[in-house]
């Protein structure tokens, strides 16, 4: 495991989590999903209204929308160093949740909140699988931006 | 609501150390610095002290030992940048209950003996940092890009912010901006951080310690400090924006904070001489600015740019410089020049006749947002 590519559950607190990351290296996006409110959820959380009953993961699109963006210029871990400037990209995904993580297959310049996205997963090691997102295939849907 | 007896607090003390870059000196010692500024200010002694409230962020097992304090509670209260305001609250509440008679807010901090570089926080957590989301100079920019997205905000009007503050700085000794303006042109040359923030878009760490001193009103009027009485107090929680997903669109969860402080305080925005906000970034004072109600949803880029929270400006803003320019003592700067203006103490940039400060806090940075504490307190010239 290089400093690079940390294994995601070493930034978890503990491994509620652990599902969702299982799924990336099936190449399967899962949400958490109340049974009781239909509401999705990320990551592992209690529903406001249902609590922790009726919580399971399921397989969710894997597609959504640029809510908000940043390029980063600034090196603020070393190990990042030679990326860059990189994109960060908050994605609302369809069900409904946020989700933090990098566009791929597209110039920084090209990045436009309300873009429509699509997950691709990327095996950064045996261990860990990151979803990342470019741009849809699909004609932009009529999500907000 | 019913108010408890002697629940009129005032500020009677404020002790703020040498604040800067690189100072060399422990944290410990920072809060006694502060702590003996204080007590001088008040005019009170260490037996005096019946209540203290570590603002650290860490927990202060070691602290009043070290301080030479007997009070009856040590508490710990780690909000980040809405830790002054939120221990303020507590302050009020113990006065109230008489659980306490004067209580001690203190804060030291020496982020340069851990962080080198620029100075440029790089906190992350959780999943974000998996794709390089560190530090709240990021969690800022999702904000910032989003204003400017729905509302036109442009480079040059963050960039008013920095300028503005910094003519406030450039004219109050100890600040970091002290004697060094800078024009709109530094700022669009200044590099990229997190696009759109650039490097004076964001504020620095710093060292020094601040301590500040509650009582009620009453135990105000014998002590030796012009008496700044605490009109009122409220917070919101950005968790509540977060599930209705227009945190990006929200720099906090102002609207209860502030609904709680006017309320308390029976007073409207008209009546605010002077605004201390919680200041990280250029993007935090146009969207509180909105938040509060000094201009429209929106409008903030451009009345900065307008120049009103300039000197003789519709609210003066920042008026020490804020934390973009003067220092960051993670929410007890605005605290602390809400206070020197209402006693009159801000020299070259001292607001004729203020009487009514307001204050922000903003802390526990987000990982995934802005942060997620907001605090509001009103602050008054006098008893």
């Amino acid at each position: 495991m290089t400093a690079r590519n940390p294994h995601p559950l070493d930034l978890a607190p503990d491994d509620l989590d652990r599902p969702f990351w299982e799924g990336c290296r099936r190449h399967e996006f899962l949400l958490q999903r109340s049974s009781i409110t239909g509401r999705y959820h990320w990551p592992a959380v209690c529903d406001p209204e249902a609590g922790r009953d009726g919580m399971e993961w399921v397989r969710a699109s894997g597609r959504g929308t640029v809510h908000t963006y940043s390029i980063i210029h600034q090196v603020f871990r070393p190990e990042l160093a030679e990326r860059v400037p990189y994109n960060v990209v908050v994605i609302e995904l369809d069900e409904g949740p946020f989700f933090h993580s990098n566009l791929v297959d597209c110039s920084n310049d090209e990045i436009q909140i309300g873009m429509a996205v699509e997950v691709v997963f990327e095996d950064v090691s045996d261990e860990v699988t990151l979803p990342r997102f470019r741009p849809a295939s699909r004609p932009p849907g009529n999500a907000s931006g | 609501m019913a108010q408890l007896k002697g629940a009129t607090c005032a500020i009677v003390g404020v002790g703020v150390t040498q604040q800067g870059r690189n100072l060399d000196i422990p944290e410990r010692e920072l809060r006694r610095q502060a702590l003996d500024l204080a007590l001088e200010d008040a005019g009170l002694g260490r037996a005096d002290i019946d209540g203290y409230l570590a603002c650290h962020g860490g927990v202060a097992f070691e602290d009043l030992r070290f301080l030479g304090l007997g009070p009856l509670f040590s508490w710990s209260l780690a909000s980040g940048g809405a830790s002054a305001i939120s221990a303020l609250i507590v302050a009020r509440g113990v006065l109230a209950l008489g659980q306490a008679t004067h209580v001690a807010l203190c804060y030291g901090f020496a982020p340069s003996q851990f962080r080198s570089g620029s100075g440029i926080g790089g906190f992350g957590y959780g999943y974000p940092e998996l794709f390089g989301m560190v530090g709240p100079s990021t969690s800022h920019a999702l904000h910032a890009q989003r204003h400017m997205h729905l509302h036109g905000t442009t480079s040059e009007q963050l960039g008013a912010v920095a300028v503005t503050q910094r003519a406030y700085a450039a004219k109050r000794p100890g600040t970091l901006g002290f004697g060094k303006p800078i024009t709109l042109d530094d700022h669009q040359r200044s590099r990229m951080i997190c696009d759109p923030l650039r490097l004076l878009d964001c504020c620095r760490d710093t060292d020094g310690g601040v301590c500040v001193i509650v009582t009620t009103a009453d135990r105000a009027r014998d002590l030796r400090a012009a008496p700044v009485r605490v009109l009122g107090t409220g917070t919101g929680h950005n968790i509540r924006n977060w599930y209705d997903k227009s945190v990006y669109e929200h720099h906090d969860d102002i609207a209860p904070a502030k609904a709680r402080a006017f309320g308390e305080a029976g007073i409207g925005l008209d009546a605010v001489d002077v605004a201390e906000f919680y200041d990280p970034f250029t993007i935090s004072v146009i969207m509180q600015l909105e938040e509060y109600g000094f201009c429209a949803p929106g409008e903030g880029g451009p009345f900065v740019a307008a120049g009103e929270t300039g000197p003789g400006g519709r609210v003066p803003t920042n008026t020490g410089g804020g934390q973009l320019s003067g220092y960051y003592a993670t929410g007890f700067t605005a605290l602390v020049e809400a206070i020197r203006q209402l006693r009159g103490e801000g020299g070259a940039t001292q607001v004729a006749g203020a009487e009514v400060g307001l204050v922000s806090g903003h802390g526990g940075n987000g990982g995934v947002q802005n942060t997620w504490a907001h605090a509001t307190a009103l602050l008054g010239a006098g008893l």
